[in-house]
């Protein structure tokens, strides 16, 4: 969809609010659409997330805004999203977004990219998934390895936070072994599972696990996942959001949290299937990383 | 496989003459054909321009689920794969409909009591998905033998429900389900019922049309609620978790939102009419004293017991109710009209189809409702059954 | 004219305690020998996002739940309540009933000139204080703002007694208490800042209690009449 799709109806515009009319006439994320757009426009481009109703301070939100700056044609980006902590950000961002029950955003996104690979064959559209662990790793894990046995022309990052955030709590399957969260009050009796292994061995091209504390290093990951995913196959990123609340920290405190998790849990992994290697050192070649 | 671009104004991507849905379903002249219920599902489908299938196996529609991916392959339909369990099946086409495809599945029993959740996500997403439902019996214990329990399960998704009585039935319903459902003001899922085994697996004689014309493709454009596919602006509806604004804007619009879909589908009404000929058959004697009201095979079977009581001297009348949701009030009573004991057979324990009967005609009717026969569990009901029935209550004052 | 039962509704921003106020208003009413019920908005929980939690007493069972859509006593626990519109209503009173009180917690002035004419002419009395810096004068901390806003509810109900305060405040905290995850935080929190439990308890007495004596003086000057019948013991 071209930016001239968000213009305001002519019939309307004498009673729009002027920040509406403002978001049509100075929309700055529209203006460089031409060159790569990425973490350096963050604090030009506020259209995107302007605001958000988590709470101050959260990971999420901080990571939420460094992949809607690295999408390489958000115009033509559709997110599905989950039940949880991540459906709470997207009422107020502008792109296509879809929210569908729970753990099924896998299966909503596929039948989404397959019917506009359909009906669009020459038009490049971007299906993301975006979902926490609970939906992911629990509810979800089915529908999600199945999208990739089934080499979905997806992208599925995964906020962990390591619990059931938004129902107060709980243990999730992302969460550590020997962590203390309720229904699990004497710690949870099984380890970590490592979603980013299953992603490999159920088909991803380019698996990461890595956490939100430095945003360059989100922003790559999240644009190479994007477009290897439109050439090659699923690709999967999950991505350290911890739940400050949860784990009794502070606003400010987030971030160091992840710095020290880059160095225990979210320890860098990466797999990059041999075709997705090549198509990105192609992709760099062309200017698009 | 076929490519979207290759359609015309004047043709679909597989080279069929684009026709409007009076033309396939009432003009265009038709052959006979003898076959189950499951094949003429797929010819329905191939006549449809359908964009989208999304299947998984499950006794008795597996079949018809398969005959469905034959024709991606013959590249009638646009895009098919087989999805990994009922709910995902159901969210995946989900998917596809919101990403603005003409979009059918199917599945029974079990199945769709495994794709539960996302039957009133459908609705309130306002999409116009059709399910093909080949009703078979719910666990425990296990039976893969018709039996229509799952109905009662999906009467208050939201969704219109429409019973097909037998092949012919689903040929035409099943197409006529794609227009109706699509309509600008309805645009609500519609499923098209029909009995596993009695209809699926039976074959029989139908009349079908040529299969070089087919429907006009789907318009999401059309649509009330724009299609996700990034070439219009979002629509609100879907992303707002409005729980998030306030909790009473959240109660609001929740409940507005619900009475909106049951008001499609009331909505959907005339065209149901137009294209289904009316919402309720009746056949036999008019002015009978002793009535079935029934959907599906239960209608076959008292049509079967009608023709015997007629021999015998009694006189009976059929009345087939064809939707269930919207449910045909108006058209029933009318058929009640001097109607003294009404039976409603059914093919499951709890009786639903009376239930909905009883309540939908109290205060309004004289006629007793008599709820029975009844048989569940996929047995078939004999006209015999209904026959003894009819004659307790018509020799109820004469004696044994 | 003391009413038998009267609904009070606690508009708050997550992490101040509007719920655990509550909790423990009922509790109190409950220990003086009322009916009482008390339960949070059905919401996710976030940190300076709208919280609301209700309490209704009564001297006669009490069948009504959910939301108080119809307030006695509206209790704002934060300016941002009404400043920033972090509350489930719109304005902050709506529904309030003739006869009702509204008590403010803000160190300026927050409401309109229609809003006061509104409150007045329903015959509800407001009082604004900024018991933010009440609770940091008398507990050494912002968090015993829930604790201050407690004793000033009870100062200007006058049918339930400090010792019923006290049996409130010491079930919550000494008791094993079944918390969501942001409660739970914020109690380990305060935990931390009081060597031993006995003292966070007697602050938190000690700031009601003011709380409470301040606020029956300013009941009275005002002349604020008693809005809820005495417990039939």
């Amino acid at each position: 969809m071209s930016i001239d799709k968000y213009k305001i109806n002519p019939e309307f515009r004498d009673i729009m609010p002027q920040e509406i009319i403002d978001l049509e006439e100075k929309a700055t994320w529209a203006q460089n659409q031409d060159k790569l757009r990425g973490i350096k426009e963050l604090p030009e481009t506020k259209e995107i997330l302007e605001e958000h109703s988590l709470c101050a301070g959260c990971p999420e939100a901080m990571a939420l805004r460094y992949v809607l700056s690295s999408l390489p044609n958000p115009e033509d980006t559709i997110i599905v999203n989950s039940t949880g902590c991540t459906s709470l950000m997207f009422p107020h961002i502008a792109l296509h977004t879809v929210h569908s029950l729970f753990g099924n955003q896998n299966a909503v996104a596929s039948g989404i990219k397959r019917v506009l690979e359909w009906r669009f064959p020459d038009t490049v559209k971007d299906v993301v998934v975006l979902a926490g662990d609970g939906a992911t790793v629990d509810i979800g894990l089915d529908y999600t390895l199945q999208s990739f046995f089934r080499q979905e022309k997806i992208t599925t990052l995964c906020f962990d936070n390591e619990v059931y955030a938004n129902t107060g709590g709980q243990e999730s399957g992302a969460t550590a072994k020997g962590q203390v969260f309720k229904m699990a009050p004497t710690g949870k009796k099984f380890e970590k599972v490592p979603m980013w292994e299953l992603a490999t061995t159920s088909g991803c091209h380019y698996s990461v696990n890595m956490t939100a504390s430095a945003p360059k290093a989100v922003a790559k990951a999240v644009r190479e996942a994007i477009l290897i995913a439109r050439e090659i196959g699923p690709t999967f990123i999950n991505i350290y959001t911890p739940c400050i609340l949860e784990i009794g920290l502070s606003a400010n405190e987030g971030l160091g949290e992840m710095k020290d998790q880059d160095k225990d849990r979210f320890k860098s992994y990466k797999h990059v299937s041999p075709e997705a290697e090549a198509f990105l050192a192609k992709c760099k070649e062309e200017g698009l990383l | 496989m076929s490519k979207r671009s290759d359609m015309t104004k004047t043709h679909n991507w597989s080279g069929q003459k684009l026709v409007s849905t009076d033309h396939l379903l009432f003009e265009a002249p038709r052959t006979k054909h003898f076959m189950t219920g499951s094949e003429v599902l797929k010819e329905a489908v191939k006549r449809c321009t359908v964009d989208a299938s999304v299947s998984y196996p499950i006794t008795p529609q597996s079949e018809a689920a398969h005959l469905i991916g034959e024709l991606w392959a013959e590249g009638y339909v646009g895009t098919y794969f087989r999805g990994e369990n009922e709910f995902g099946v159901m969210s995946e086409v989900a998917g596809c409909a919101m990403a603005g495809a003409r979009t059918i599945t199917t599945t029974s029993g079990p199945g769709t009591l495994r794709a539960m959740e996302n039957f009133a996500m459908w609705s309130g997403t306002r999409a116009p998905m059709q399910l093909v439902l080949m009703a078979r019996g719910i666990n425990s214990p296990l039976t893969i033998q018709p039996d229509n329990l799952e109905v009662q399960y999906l009467l208050e998704t939201g969704m219109m429900i429409w019973y097909a009585e037998n092949v012919q039935e689903l040929f035409d319903m099943s197409i006529a389900a794609f227009t109706v459902s699509e309509k600008p003001d309805v645009h609500v899922p519609i499923v098209t019922v029909v009995d596993g085994f009695f209809v699926s697996h039976t074959r029989e004689a139908v009349m079908l049309p040529e299969d070089d014309i087919a429907l006009h493709p789907y318009d999401p454009y059309a649509a009330p609620l724009p299609p996700i596919d990034s070439e219009m602006p979002p629509g609100r509806f879907l992303r707002d978790p409005f729980v998030m604004k306030s909790n009473y804007i959240s109660y609001a619009t929740h409940a507005s939102w619900q009475w909106e879909v049951r008001s499609a589908v009331e909505r959907s009404r005339p065209y149901a009419e137009h294209y289904l000929k009316g919402l309720v058959h009746t056949s036999g004697s008019e002015d009978a004293e002793i009535a079935f009201i029934a959907c599906g095979t239960a209608a076959n079977q008292a049509k079967e017991a009608q023709r015997e009581l007629n021999k015998m001297g009694v006189k009976t009348k059929v009345i087939k109710l064809r939707t269930i949701r919207p449910f045909p009030e108006k058209e029933l009573l009318a058929a009640l009209e001097g109607v003294k004991h009404a039976f409603v057979p059914e093919f499951n324990v709890v009786g639903w189809l009376s239930n909905e009967v009883k309540h939908t005609l109290y205060g309004k009717c004289d006629t007793e409702i008599v709820c029975g026969p009844r048989v569940a569990g996929g047995m078939s009901m004999p006209a015999e059954a209904i026959i003894q029935e009819v004659m307790e209550i018509v020799n109820a004052g004469k004696g044994a | 004219m003391a009413k038998e039962s009267i609904k009070v509704r606690l508009p708050g921003l997550g992490g101040q305690g509007a719920v655990t106020a509550a909790h423990i208003a009922a509790t109190a009413a409950d220990t003086e020998g009322y009916y009482a019920v008390s339960n949070p908005f059905f919401g996710a929980e976030k940190r300076m996002a709208p919280s609301e939690s209700y309490v209704r007493i009564g001297t006669v069972p009490i069948y009504d739940r959910g939301e108080v859509i119809y307030p006695d006593i509206v209790m704002i626990f934060h300016p941002q309540v009404i400043t920033m519109g972090k509350s489930y209503t719109m304005p902050f009173y709506a529904g309030v009933k003739e006869n009702g009180l509204v008590i403010i917690n803000s160190d300026t002035d927050l409401l309109s000139e229609t809003d006061k004419k509104i409150l007045d002419n329903l015959n509800v009395k407001v009082l604004t204080k900024d018991f933010t810096q009440f609770a940091i004068e008398q507990a050494g901390t912002e968090l015993a703002t829930n604790m201050a806003m407690l004793g000033a509810l009870f100062g200007a109900l006058g049918t339930v007694s400090k010792p019923a305060i006290e049996e409130g405040i010491k079930d919550r905290f000494l008791k094993k208490y079944t918390a969501s995850g942001g409660t739970a935080t914020l109690d380990s929190v305060i935990e931390k800042k009081f060597k031993k439990k006995q003292e966070l308890i007697q602050k938190n007495l000690d700031t009601a209690s003011a709380a409470f004596d301040l606020t029956a003086a300013w009941a009275k000057e005002v002349g604020f009449e008693q809005i809820l019948e005495a417990p039939k013991k």
